[in-house]
C-alpha cells in the first residue's frame, strides 16, 4: 500500500534546513519499502562551482592560504548537492541514511533494515520522514520520496 | 595503570564508509589499537552485533554518533541511546550537548576548521558554543599524519586558548576512518590510561578495557596523543604526584598557583615508552625536542638525542623501552599563574619539524574559583 509519494524542488537558500514529512501507518505492515532520490546530483558549471568555493574559502580559509586555496580549488570539485533521509516511528529515531547517493531504495523490517535504518517492530501511528538539506548547490534540485508499506501475503 | 591505544573517529557502510564494523575491527587491531569508538553520521545502526566482533578480535567498541549537522560536526561516545542531531539552529548546540551529557554520552568538536559548505558539508564548526565548559574534548588532530595540516593547527590553537582561558577540554585525534586503504602516512593514536582494576571486565578470559573506564578517562583529560612513542608526564607537588587531567589545589607549596610568594619549583617527570605498537611507526634519528608548554608559554625544553631510528627496535638502536626525564620549572608567581601544562615532543618528521606527540593537560586551581568545570 502506497503511503506517500511527494515530489518537490530544492533552491540554494533552502540550504541548512530541514522538510519533515510525516505519514501514517496502518497496522499489519511487515516491510517498510522507501525509495528516495534527488538530481541533479552535480553542479556541472564550473565557473558557478568555482564561485562558491571562492566566497567559502573567505569564510573558512585563512586569508594568508586563500590564494593557495584557490589554485587548488579543482580537489573540492564536482560540487554535490546533499540531501539526506532520516526516518522516526510513532516511539522515536529509526536511523539516518547519510551517504551521497542520489537514488536510495531503502526497507525497514522487524528483523533487517537497509544499512543506517534501524530494524524493529513497524508500529501503526504517525512516522516522520525528514529530508536533510545539507547543501544545494545547482539552481534547483528535484526530488521524490516514495515510501509504501508491504505485509507478507502482498508482492513486494 | 595502563594506557589503551584508541581510534576514537570512525565510519562504516552505515553512513559514508566503506567498510563494514567487521573490516573496520580488524585493520584496527592490525594497527595496534586496543579500543575503537564507532561514530557513523548520524546513525548507531552499525552497532548492531558489536560484543561478537568485539569478542572476535579481542577490541573494545565504544558506541557513538557523529552528529553531521548544517554547523558542525560533533563527536558524541558512549551514549545509551540516541540524541537528536536535528534541533536547533547556529545557537543551539548547548542544549544538544546537554542531552548527549544526560544519555552517559562526551562530547567533542570534529575537525572543526575542516573546510565547510559546499565542499564538506557542515565540517566547519560554526556553532555558538554558550558554555565551553560543557564541551569535553576537542579533535584537535584530524586524518593521516594530522600534526602539519593548517586546519589541525587551526584546532590546536583553538584547544589552547580555551585551557589559556581556563577551561578544561581533552583534545584527541581522530582519522575519520572511512575505508580500508593502505596509507604510508604517519597513524596518529589517542591513548587514555585506566586503572589496572579496571582494565578488565567480566570475570571471561577475553579482558577488554570497559567502555565506560575509557569513556571516564577521557571525559577526565587522561589523553595523550602520538604518530610514534606514548609521552606521559606526571608532576611533584606537596608530596604527591598529580597525573595528567587532575588539577593541583591552589594551598598546596610549589604548584605555580597563587601562592603572594615566589613558590617552590615544580618538579615534572617525562616519560617516553617506544614499545607501544611495536613495528608499527618509527622515526628517524635526530634530536628531538621535549618541552613543556602552559599559558606562560614554552617553559622548557630538553634535547633528545637519537643516533638512529627510533621505533621497531626500540629507541637509537638500544633495547630501550622507555625513557625518562626529569625537568624542573619554577614556582609562578601572582601575576602570571600557571593554570595548565601540558608536555609535547617535537621533531621533523619527513622534512617538516612538527609536533610528534603532546599530552592532555594538568591544571592548577586557583584560590580564587577554586579551579575548573568539573
Amino acid at each position: 500500500m502506497e503511503l506517500l509519494d511527494i515530489q518537490g524542488s530544492a533552491v540554494p537558500e533552502q540550504s541548512r534546513t530541514h522538510i519533515r514529512i510525516p505519514f501514517e501507518l496502518q497496522a499489519g505492515a511487515d516491510r517498510m519499502q522507501i525509495r528516495f532520490e534527488y538530481a541533479p546530483k552535480i553542479l556541472e558549471d564550473r565557473e558557478a562551482a568555482l564561485d562558491l568555493l571562492k566566497e567559502s574559502y573567505e569564510r573558512y580559509i585563512l586569508p594568508e592560504q586563500r590564494e593557495q586555496a584557490i589554485a587548488r580549488a579543482d580537489r573540492h570539485l564536482p560540487l554535490k548537492n546533499l540531501i539526506t533521509l532520516s526516518l522516526d516511528d510513532p516511539n522515536g529515531y529509526r536511523g539516518a541514511c547519510h551517504r551521497h547517493d542520489p537514488v536510495q531504495e531503502l526497507f525497514v523490517s522487524r528483523e533487517a533494515a537497509s544499512p543506517g535504518l534501524m530494524s524493529g517492530k513497524l508500529e501503526a501511528g504517525t512516522w516522520i520522514a525528514m529530508l536533510s538539506l545539507h547543501c544545494i548547490v545547482t539552481e534547483t534540485c528535484d526530488y521524490r520520496l516514495r515510501i509504501r508499506a508491504v505485509a507478507e501475503e502482498e508482492p513486494a | 595503570m595502563s594506557w589503551i591505544a584508541c581510534e576514537l573517529h570512525t565510519h562504516t557502510l552505515h553512513s559514508d564508509g566503506r567498510q563494514t564494523l567487521r573490516e573496520l575491527a580488524e585493520g584496527a587491531v592490525k594497527l595496534g589499537f586496543g579500543a575503537i569508538a564507532l561514530t557513523d553520521h548520524n546513525t548507531m545502526s552499525g552497532l548492531a552485533g558489536k560484543e561478537e566482533i568485539e569478542r572476535e578480535f579481542g577490541l573494545t567498541i565504544i558506541p557513538g554518533m557523529e552528529w553531521t549537522t548544517f554547523y558542525g560536526h560533533m563527536v558524541t561516545i558512549g551514549l545509551s541511546e540516541f540524541a537528536d542531531w536535528r534541533q536547533g539552529g547556529r545557537s543551539g548546540i548547548d542544549r544538544g550537548i546537554a542531552e548527549v551529557h544526560r544519555l552517559g554520552g562526551i562530547a567533542g568538536l570534529a575537525h572543526p576548521f575542516r573546510i565547510g559548505s559546499p565542499a564538506c558539508t557542515g565540517c566547519f564548526w560554526e556553532y555558538e558554543v554558550g558554555d565551553w565548559n560543557a564541551v569535553d574534548y576537542i579533535e584537535v588532530w584530524s586524518g593521516t599524519f594530522p600534526s602539519i595540516r593548517t586546519d589541525n593547527r587551526r584546532a590546536f590553537e583553538l584547544w589552547t586558548a580555551k585551557l589559556n582561558a581556563g577551561y578544561r577540554i581533552a583534545a584527541v585525534s581522530g582519522r575519520d576512518w572511512h575505508e580500508q586503504e593502505d596509507t604510508d602516512e604517519p597513524i596518529s593514536v589517542t591513548y587514555l590510561e585506566i586503572g589496572e582494576e579496571e582494565s578488565a571486565v567480566g570475570g571471561h578470559s577475553d579482558k577488554l578495557p570497559s567502555e565506560e573506564r575509557l569513556i571516564r578517562a577521557l571525559g577526565q583529560g587522561r589523553a595523550c596523543v602520538t604518530i610514534g612513542p606514548l609521552l606521559t608526564m606526571t608532576l611533584e607537588a606537596g608530596g604527591e604526584i598529580w597525573p595528567i587531567g587532575s588539577a593541583v589545589p591552589a594551598d598546596l607549596p610549589g604548584t605555580g598557583g597563587t601562592a603572594p610568594e615566589a613558590g617552590e619549583a615544580v618538579r615534572v617527570k617525562l616519560s617516553l615508552d617506544f614499545s607501544v605498537r611495536a613495528e608499527l611507526w618509527s622515526l628517524p634519528g635526530q634530536v628531538f625536542k621535549l618541552k613543556l608548554c602552559s599559558n606562560r608559554g614554552e617553559e622548557a625544553s630538553l634535547d633528545l638525542p637519537a643516533a638512529e631510528n627510533i621505533g621497531r627496535a626500540g629507541y637509537s638502536g638500544e633495547d630501550l623501552r622507555r625513557l625518562e626525564r626529569e625537568a624542573e620549572l619554577p614556582g609562578s608567581h601572582t601575576a602570571a599563574p600557571r593554570i595548565w601544562l601540558r608536555a609535547e615532543l617535537w621533531g621533523t618528521v619527513r622534512g617538516a619539524y612538527t609536533r610528534i606527540a603532546f599530552t592532555n593537560a594538568i591544571y592548577f586551581d586557583s584560590e580564587k574559583e577554586g579551579g575548573g568545570s568539573r
